[in-house]
């Protein structure tokens, strides 16, 4: 027996096996990178970095590369604006987080990103309607109505994110997949996934 | 007529080079954007160029983008700059677009092409790069 085998304690004997499992199961699915918790801009940058320079050595072509990484952006910023779990503070600099999850991942020769998050009920019906609605649309249709939500004022309390949810359905390669878990009367669970 | 200072930023992790010489009446925007608060970035720049336009601060304006990538919200931000240079054309101001982009790089071609559909009188100029 080595020392480093002798060294560990009673209580931590099955945490290697634990953690290696942890991660082989998430290497089983593909996921290159998975994140919970608290997300922030900074966040955002980093892991988006990271996102780039691993695709980029798997010599994807640029334009999956350019796919891969605006679905990635669009998704965490959604997470970030939306999250009914929030903790926001006018300290200086002003802190903003919000709760979630987001996974980046590869399967079948394709990326897959995913990102879950809580919501309150109604946006939940809400953001079933307009997923449903991109869901019908082919390419030149969501080229047409991304134009067209440009031109128009943002709508009340979206904070700019309708025009992100087109600009995931544009560069996915195929409709996006959605999906609620109800958690109370007040939340749910919802998540999106996207092929590209 | 009040002039507004020239205003310059550099690149940041999440933000364009911006140089917006309002005298000169020379324009660009050029790098990534994806800031989360696209508004809180765009706003003094829009509501600058709107100044400058309404008050003729130049005789001819040349904006130059040239973006590698953008979010959502910042090509809200964009379409705002746009429309307020489209205005200012149509009241007879001289105004010329170059929308830079790679040649190989069909997204931002794509933008281009969407943007231009909205120009009558300012002169949107597609300008691939090799």
């Amino acid at each position: 027996m080595n020392d480093a085998a002798e060294a560990r304690s009673e209580s931590s004997v099955l945490i290697a096996e634990e953690v290696l499992g942890f991660q082989r199961n998430m290497t089983r699915r593909g996921i290159i990178f998975s994140f919970t918790g608290y997300i922030s801009e900074g966040i955002l940058k980093a892991l988006g970095d990271a996102l780039r320079q691993k695709i980029r050595l798997e010599s994807t072509d640029t334009k999956t590369v350019n796919r891969v990484f605006s679905v990635f952006v669009e998704q965490v910023q959604n997470v970030i604006r939306y999250s009914a779990e929030r903790i926001e503070h006018d300290a200086e600099p002003p802190v903003e987080l919000s709760s979630g999850m987001i996974t980046v991942g590869s399967e079948n020769g394709r990326f897959f990103v995913i990102c879950g998050n809580v919501i309150g009920r109604k946006d939940a019906d809400t953001l079933a309607v307009r997923l449903r609605e991109l869901a019908g649309m082919d390419s030149d249709e969501l080229r047409r109505f991304y134009k067209e939500k440009l031109r128009e004022p943002p709508d009340e309390g979206s904070k700019g994110g309708s025009i992100g949810l087109i600009e995931i359905a544009r560069r996915a390669s195929e409709p996006i997949q959605f999906d609620f878990q109800h958690l109370s009367d007040a939340q749910s669970y919802f998540v999106l996934k996207a092929y590209i | 007529m009040a002039f507004v200072e020239t205003i310059e930023h550099e690149a940041t992790d999440r933000t364009p080079t911006v140089v917006f010489d309002f005298a000169a009446g020379q324009y660009r925007l050029s790098g990534e954007s994806y800031p989360e608060d696209a508004a809180n970035f765009y706003g003094p720049l829009t509501q600058g160029l709107r100044q400058a336009v309404e008050d003729r601060a130049s005789g001819e304006v040349e904006f130059t983008v040239e973006m590698i990538y953008f979010n959502s919200s910042t090509a809200k931000a964009l379409m705002n700059m746009f429309q307020i240079l489209e205005d200012g054309a149509e009241s007879g101001l001289k105004v010329r677009i170059n929308w830079c982009y790679h040649d190989d790089d069909e997204t931002m071609q794509e933008f281009g092409e969407d943007f231009s559909e909205d120009f009558e009188h300012a002169d949107f100029r597609m300008c691939p790069l090799a």
